[in-house]
């Protein structure tokens, strides 16, 4: 052969080796497993080979899962080889029995080229943005573009605003320019205060005698801050006035809703924030105020109804806190994960009973007395407490000091009737008491005393008589006790001499009573409570302080619902629910955190305490996230992450991605979680203060405003609008805190199962309170609210839909609230000197803006026509304003037109 | 799938969508009268290929979220009347005929029975308790029916009993919610509020979705059984009330003409409209629509909730009493609803939980009296419907939140006065009729003491999964995302009961 040819074909091989070689070797861009990869799982393979169901022995949930063998006995995905990956080659099978995803369209040609090129890179699997800790961006720096104007730009107002414009500038949008002084002050004093500003602010921001940061910080010190945002934080809390289920009695919460704006208004750190709510009561030597936060997760419901059993009940409240806690502070949905495996999130089904094993502690127990209930005392009751306490601590140790203040402030720990058992006539009988006949028994097991002299003893006797004896063990038991107690009239709590016992031992209770039938009810069991003998037994003035003692656990004293755990003695296990059905326990856990987040510090302690450490705990990259995406929701009606309630694997992935990181970060080490600071910071954005201004354009290209080209704009939450029509026609009151309010609704709403309590209009002032102060029954909550919107808090809620209903048209043109409102501000209207002027002042009160010319027309127009009607009608005048005692048609007619006013869509949006 | 069916299952689907154009066009066409909307009604029709570009801004929903959508699948019927007997009705003196329950009556309950089963109130071991009513077999089908339902007799083969549905909650406000949301914890949406959802509403004018109360109080549960949980609250029950405005604040204020509410609502309107053209926002389109329905609804919720213009012969067809909250009156409105293209009727009547702790509660007195209360008017709305041909799309169901035992109740494991009976989940009754069910079917049966379904058990999520069938929806497609679940009304679960299909 030609030497010439054969060289020619090596040149010509070693040319092509080379390109091969080249293509082999050339950097290809790498494939982004979280941001390419892990979005087409979700959306297409992890419903049949994920959480719940795990098709064929294949699961893309975890790593370990999707690489391990599958039923045929090989891995699915073979990284590198992506030809021999069963994983890809089923994607591109034609036999429609074989191609996945089974029975739905065959994937994209770049859905399938995409999962090709990261198997052979490899599949590495990585870490969801998510879950990874935010990250250390730098502001982006501007460059002037095309067209793109920076210089002296109103758009840039401090650092948020580059991340904005950055992403404008890539998608081709110029921003908006700020919006006027006057929708602006509106704005953003409804953002903050959830209230039009007040005429002088608004005056001298509008005239330019105060600049805009100093607009926002004369907002946020206002005490109607708390307020405002207090009804976003109780949403989430599911904050009500009643116990919710059948009979949904009322239940006296609002010293936590009280406790909730004033630490708003203290802006206290949202760390703080936390920990007081989720574990005040852990904390050393609590305050009372530190007590009043742990009603956090005293919010959920109770049951009531007879026949139910408590510790059903019990065990769904703390499914409750744990997914509520989820909930709020991870955008994480435990919920999922109480039966099976989470479909999406990387948590396993161990993980939720991990975490409940934290909130399975709590000494409540779905008691109707709604047991631990902090006791407010009167001024002269609580001398008598601080007396006693004052006695424990000079006198006693420090775990009996710390058992006899918590036993005066919520009176636990004591053994509740529910656990009386072996009854012989007598029975438990749904309200929370055992009763027992005249000659009845029952059973308690393992009780510890303290090795006390003596018991507390919560019962009610009606008939005088009975004997009371308590046994060791059984029916045939050494007798501790036997004593003859007196009829009392109602329940009373007595104090019971005892034999000294040691350990835990059951108990065996027995009553006589000769005087009455055998089967007539002698005597209700509530609880009974053990504490150490008071010390100081040698003192001087021992016996007085034993009376006082004595007399003060009578004390009648309003109550709030907190949290208390368990002491050691009274500790729960906590199981594994068998497909989260509770009457099927399996294995004990321990309480531990999902591996998937951040690590846990080993100097935390092993309760709420520590649980709520690790839940502020910097490491943790979902719950400043989470925070920081939901106060940017409140001001924009949208997250940087849509999906405000899930920020997971699931979830939308965030518009502006640097951003939700920088802010993060910011919030949680510059504003040391600060709600005031961040707040201040967005409303301070060049982006918040564009104009919200859009063409049927700009809509289309963004309906959504995710790009934020523009201000938000956005129909007005319950509570405002009311609070708004309030506060424009002068009849707000600015009384802060207490029990519930209940201003004048239609009769016949209230309307429950065995419950006597009433709708009881309120009086005077209280007829006008914010929106956040009115009574909320769980099963009725106030309708007017409801139709905006509101939601009726049986459960967390983190997002309210917004909807737009006839039903809410009806509300503000018919309610007398509203029509009332109308006439307060038709006065105010008059004092204008002519009949346009009239209308412009009322329009210009409720809006803040000045009224067009075809806006003024529409207004006569409808005044002339009320005018007319009410002059050729003075009845109907008369039964329009029938609270004026001489109306007049002018009167009659400028309310007509006010309420108008109060249906505008300006009037009932932030513009 | 047969290729027949497949054809007919097309043709069904073609046949619903065009009555929804036809719908659709004449809301847009009437609903914004005077606003000359057309060029920003895009996305106003639902029917337009999804293939065209993203510019159809916004949909008919985002103006009017009851615009009527169409069924995914071909449905059987266009409404559903839903009546609740709040309480639990005891099918052993209605419908669950247990001959040998009789003769073993005041004979200790075997401890079999009793064991791993919770009670509300039965404690120890209490007695059976024979049926109290005399039954007998009535119809073409022969169905078994007590003398406490006179009339239903007569509509007997009209109806599909389902013998042994069970349910696992035994107290009446968890199981009525289970009952209504599929779920006995608070917070998920109705089925009503589901299907008006997933539907919309034919009639704009009114709501999509309404509540009926009579007994004298609400369920248990309260609101929350026709609430729309994590469904947008326009879709939740609205109720109309016997006394007082028939819905909150649908009564002009006192002294205002309907004539000055048009002015008041003309110039809102005007204003914002011109609002519109310098925001462009479209909600203020939804709000000014809103408005013009809002006065529309005022005449149309009064006229439709007044049974005064009814003819006397149908008056005394339900025996409805004027001006009084009651089930019968409630009957007859139902029709009316239903015939107005309301979607969801939801009846309460409350006062069945017969327990035997008095008179009004025992299962011989009380529920003998609570029966007459609804038989003949149930009689009625049956034949009602049929002889106005709605019989054939609307869905009629009857049932409580659960059944009775089949032992006396003996609370506080005493004795009582009266003859009652306990709550019981295992094993009750209930009904459907109407559209695409099997007339005169009887599925599922219970033992001897009407203790435990034996046959043809089914589950609360089986009688959800086989409405929302009737009405076109595939349960396990049928979903909301809330919270980052996909949420259905029947969770993970859910069978439809085929056996009652026609």
């Amino acid at each position: 052969m030609n030497k010439k040819i054969i060289s020619g074909i090596g040149v010509a091989l070693g040319i092509f080796s080379l390109i091969f070689l080249w293509n082999w070797l050339k950097p290809e861009d790498k494939v982004n497993f979280s941001a390419e990869i892990k979005p087409i799982l979700n959306k297409h393979c992890i419903s049949c080979h994920g959480g719940v169901k795990k098709n064929a022995g294949f699961s893309l949930l975890f790593e370990e899962e999707a690489f391990a063998n599958t039923e045929s006995g090989k891995p699915a995905i073979i990284p590198g080889n992506a030809a021999g990956s069963e994983f890809i080659k089923r994607l591109k099978e034609e036999d429609p029995e074989l191609r996945m995803p089974y029975e739905k369209p065959k994937l994209s040609d770049e859905e399938i080229d995409l999962l090709t090129k990261w198997v052979n890179q490899g599949a590495q699997w990585g870490e969801h943005w998510a879950y990874s800790l935010p990250e250390q961006v730098e502001v982006p720096k501007l460059t002037a573009k095309a067209g793109f104007s920076i210089e002296n730009s109103s758009a840039i107002q401090n650092d948020i605003d580059p991340f904005i414009l950055q992403r404008l500038e890539k998608e081709g949008l110029e921003p908006s320019p700020p919006a006027s002084d006057n929708i602006l002050a509106r704005r953003v004093a409804l953002d903050i205060t959830g209230l039009p500003p007040d005429s002088t602010l608004f005056q001298k921001y509008t005239s330019g005698k105060l600049s805009y940061e100093h607009l926002v910080d004369s907002l946020l010190v206002q005490s109607s801050f708390g307020e405002k945002w207090a009804s976003w934080w109780l949403d989430m809390a599911r904050y009500a006035d009643t116990k919710g289920y059948e009979k949904d009695l009322g239940r006296s919460m609002w010293q936590y809703r009280d406790w909730v704006i004033k630490a708003l208004n203290n802006d206290m750190p949202y760390d703080q924030f936390t920990i007081e709510q989720l574990a005040g009561d852990l904390l050393p030597n609590p305050s009372i105020d530190q007590l009043i936060a742990t009603a956090f997760h005293r919010n959920t419901m109770n049951n009531d109804e007879g026949g139910t059993d408590d510790e059903e009940f019990r065990v769904a409240a703390v499914i409750d806190r744990v997914n509520t806690t989820f909930d709020v502070w991870q955008s994480t949905t435990m919920g999922c994960v109480q039966c099976h495996g989470h479909p999406y999130d990387p948590f396993k089904q161990k993980d939720y009973y991990h975490l409940m094993a934290f909130f399975n502690n709590t000494r409540d127990e779905d008691t109707p007395n709604e047991a631990p209930a902090l006791r407010f005392y009167a001024p002269e009751q609580q001398e008598s407490i601080t007396k006693i306490n004052d006695w424990v601590s000079k006198y006693g140790d420090s775990s009996t000091v710390r058992a006899y203040r918590d036993f005066l402030r919520f009176q636990e720990p004591v053994y509740k009737s529910h656990s009386l058992q072996d009854f012989v006539n007598g029975s438990y009988d749904d309200h929370a008491s055992s009763v027992l006949w005249s000659n009845g028994s029952c059973r308690l097991e393992n009780v510890w005393t303290h090795g006390a002299d003596y018991f507390y003893f919560n019962h009610y006797t009606y008939r005088p008589g009975t004997t009371f004896t308590v046994r060791k063990d059984h029916a045939n038991g050494e007798i501790l006790t036997k004593v003859l107690l007196e009829k009392t009239e109602e329940p009373v709590t007595k104090r019971i001499p005892i034999k000294k016992v040691d350990g835990k031992f059951n108990i065996h209770i027995e009553i006589s009573n000769p005087n009455i039938a055998k089967d007539k009810n002698a005597m209700h069991i509530y609880w009974l409570g053990f504490l150490p003998n008071l010390p100081g037994s040698e003192q001087p003035g021992f016996s007085k302080i034993q009376r006082e003692f004595d007399k003060a656990i009578n004390f009648k004293a309003p109550i709030l619902p907190v949290t208390s755990e368990n002491p050691d003695h009274m500790k729960r296990t906590t199981q594994v629910f068998e497909r989260g059905n509770w009457l099927l326990p399996t294995d004990t856990v321990q309480p531990s955190t999902p591996a998937a987040l951040n690590a846990w510090d080993d100097s935390w302690s092993k309760d709420r305490l520590g649980f709520s450490k690790w839940l502020v705990d910097k490491k943790n990259p979902l719950t400043g996230r989470t925070l920081v995406n939901r106060v940017w929701y409140q001001l924009f009606g949208r997250g940087l992450v849509s999906t405000v309630e899930d920020i997971g694997s699931q979830s939308d992935f965030p518009s502006h991605p640097a951003l939700l990181d920088w802010l993060t970060l910011r919030f949680m080490n510059e504003h040391q979680w600060s709600l005031k600071s961040l707040i201040k910071e967005i409303v301070s954005s060049g982006t918040y203060r564009q104009q919200s201004e859009l063409t049927p354009e700009t809509y289309q290209r963004d309906p959504e405003n995710e790009l934020y080209a523009r201000g938000p704009r956005q129909r007005l939450s319950a509570e405002q609008i009311r609070d708004q029509a309030l506060a424009v026609s002068g009849l707000l009151s600015d009384k802060m805190y207490g029990p519930g309010v209940m201003p004048p609704q239609p009769e016949g709403v209230w309307q429950t199962v065995y419950s006597g309590e009433r709708w009881v209009e309120s009086k005077a002032e209280d007829r006008y309170r914010r929106a956040v102060y009115t009574f909320l029954k769980r099963t009725s909550p106030y309708p007017s609210f409801v139709t905006f919107d509101a939601g009726s808090r049986e459960v967390c809620t983190i997002r309210r839909t917004v909807t737009n209903t006839p039903l809410q048209a009806l509300v503000t043109l018919n309610d007398p609230v509203y029509l009332e409102a109308s006439f307060q501000l038709a006065r105010m209207m008059q004092s204008a000197k002519d009949l346009e002027e009239q209308l412009a002042l009322g329009y210009e009160k409720a809006t803040m803006t000045r009224i067009t010319p075809e806006k003024l027309a529409a207004l006569q127009e409808l005044y002339r026509a009320s005018l007319t009607e009410f002059s050729n009608n003075k009845d109907e005048l008369e039964q329009f304003l029938h609270f004026d005692a001489s109306p007049t048609a002018a009167l009659g007619a400028l309310t007509v037109v006010a309420n108008a006013i109060m249906n505008l869509d300006e009037f009932l949006s932030k513009a | 799938m047969e290729p027949i069916e497949r054809l007919l299952q097309e043709k069904l689907i073609r046949e619903a969508q065009v009555k929804t154009r036809r719908h659709f066009i004449k809301d847009c066409a009437t609903g914004l009268g005077g606003l000359a909307l057309g060029s920003i009604f895009l996305g106003c029709d639902p029917l337009q290929p999804s293939s065209k570009p993203k510019q159809a801004s916004f949909s008919e929903r985002d103006l009017n979220p009851l615009a009527t959508l169409p069924p995914p699948y071909a449905p059987k019927v266009k409404s559903v009347i839903y009546l609740h007997m709040a309480g639990s009705p005891s099918q052993l003196e209605m419908f669950d005929y247990k001959p040998v329950l009789h003769k073993l009556n005041n004979q200790d309950c075997p401890e079999s029975l009793l064991q791993g089963k919770k009670f509300a109130f039965i404690k120890g071991t209490p007695k059976l308790l024979g049926p109290q009513a005399e039954f007998s077999q009535e119809g073409e089908s022969g169905n078994w029916v007590s003398n406490y339902l006179p009339h239903f007799k007569k509509v007997i083969d009209e109806v599909a009993f389902l013998k042994a549905v069970h349910t696992d909650q035994f107290n009446h406000g968890p199981a009525q919610l289970f009952m209504h949301t599929g779920s006995p914890r608070l917070g998920r949406p109705s089925i009503g509020a589901w299907a008006t959802y997933g539907l919309g509403s034919e009639n704009q004018n009114l709501p999509g979705f309404v509540v009926l109360t009579s007994g004298g109080k609400t369920p248990d549960a309260g609101k929350s059984v026709w609430g729309s949980g994590f469904l947008p609250s326009v879709y939740q029950g609205v109720q109309c009330r016997s006394e007082g405005d028939p819905v909150l604040y649908i009564e002009d204020p006192k002294g205002i003409s309907r004539d000055l509410k048009k002015s008041t609502i003309d110039a809102i309107n005007k204003i914002n409209k011109e609002e519109y053209t310098k925001y462009a926002d479209p909600e203020i389109l939804a709000r000014i629509n809103q408005y013009e329905m809002a006065y529309r609804m005022q005449i149309a919720v009064p006229k439709v909730m007044s049974i005064e213009n009814e003819p006397e012969n149908i008056k005394e067809m339900y025996g409805v009493e004027s001006g009084k909250e009651s089930f019968a009156n409630n009957c007859l409105l139902a029709r009316k609803l239903v015939e107005d293209g309301v979607r969801f009727v939801q009846l309460f009547d409350w006062g069945w939980d017969s327990h035997g702790t008095d008179h009004s509660t025992a299962v011989d007195l009380g529920l003998r009296n609570k029966c007459r209360e609804i038989d003949r008017p149930i009689a009625a709305l049956i034949l009602d419907l049929k002889q106005r041909g709605l019989l054939d799309e609307t869905l009629i169901v009857w049932g409580g939140e659960f059944g009775r035992t089949p032992m006396q109740e003996n609370r506080g494991n005493k004795e009582m006065g009266f003859k009652g009976r306990d709550h019981h989940g295992d094993a009750f009754t209930m009904w459907m009729a109407g559209g695409g069910i099997k007339k005169g079917a009887c599925y599922g049966k219970t033992d001897d003491i009407g203790f435990l379904g034996v046959e043809g058990r089914v589950s609360v999520h089986d009688v959800h999964a086989t409405i929302l069938h009737l009405l076109g929806f595939d349960h396990e497609e049928f979903t909301f995302e809330f919270q980052g679940r996909n949420f259905r009304l029947t969770d993970v679960e859910g069978v439809i009961i085929k056996d009652i299909l026609a």
